[in-house]
């Protein structure tokens, strides 16, 4: 299950986020999100999750031949 | 007199999470409106201007106005000198920076339609959001 962990830094009201359970690209949507809200990030960086190839079920189509 | 000082990397992007953090802090009452006058504690206009703007009887009885200058980067606080060092004993940019957090981890859950679980760990607050 995706999830974000944001930390909260009340002393100095900084704030971190970090996606977790996304593989690929789609990490990018919740990016988008964030900055849409926070402004262009200070820092940014990729974990190794990142470069994964999101695994894609084949679908089978019934035909309605039998 | 205290100045006027603008934080160009400071900025709060979204109008309606900012005025949910200003109310969190207290400030319900906010004017809105295009480039709105400052006023100082002696009641003297100040050059700057700002959309948003929390009037200084709000704030205390030596305080002027604080407002919020809307840009292309989103909005930025505009507190005199005086301010930043007595409102909130002179933690007020921080505290609204924390409401504001606070506010857009509510707006990405919503969004995700998903469930927050908080815990605190030593000094910061952890808030891990599943979707």
């Amino acid at each position: 299950m995706p999830e974000i962990e944001f930390t909260l830094d009340p002393t100095t009201g900084k704030l971190e986020l970090h996606v977790k359970g996304i593989a690929g690209p789609a990490c990018e949507d919740v990016a988008k999100l964030a900055a849409e809200l926070l402004g262009a990030p200070d820092r940014e960086r990729n974990t190794p999750e990142y470069h994964l190839r999101p695994r894609v079920q084949p679908q089978v189509r019934p035909t309605g031949n039998r | 007199m205290s100045k006027y000082l603008a934080f160009e990397d400071y900025v709060l992007k979204d109008r309606r999470l900012l005025l949910a953090a200003l109310a969190d802090l207290g400030y319900a009452e906010v004017e809105e409106g295009a480039a709105l006058p400052l006023y100082g504690y002696q009641g003297d206009r100040r050059p700057e201007t700002a959309e948003l703007v929390v009037r200084r009887r709000l704030l205390g009885s030596a305080s002027n106005d604080v407002g919020f200058a809307r840009t292309s980067a989103g909005y930025v606080p505009i507190v005199s000198e005086y301010d930043q060092r007595t409102l909130h004993g002179g933690r007020f940019l921080v505290e609204l920076r924390t409401a504001y957090s606070e506010r857009v981890i509510d707006e990405v859950r919503r969004r995700l339609h998903g469930t927050a679980r908080r815990t605190v760990e030593g000094s910061v607050v952890k808030v891990t959001v599943r979707y």
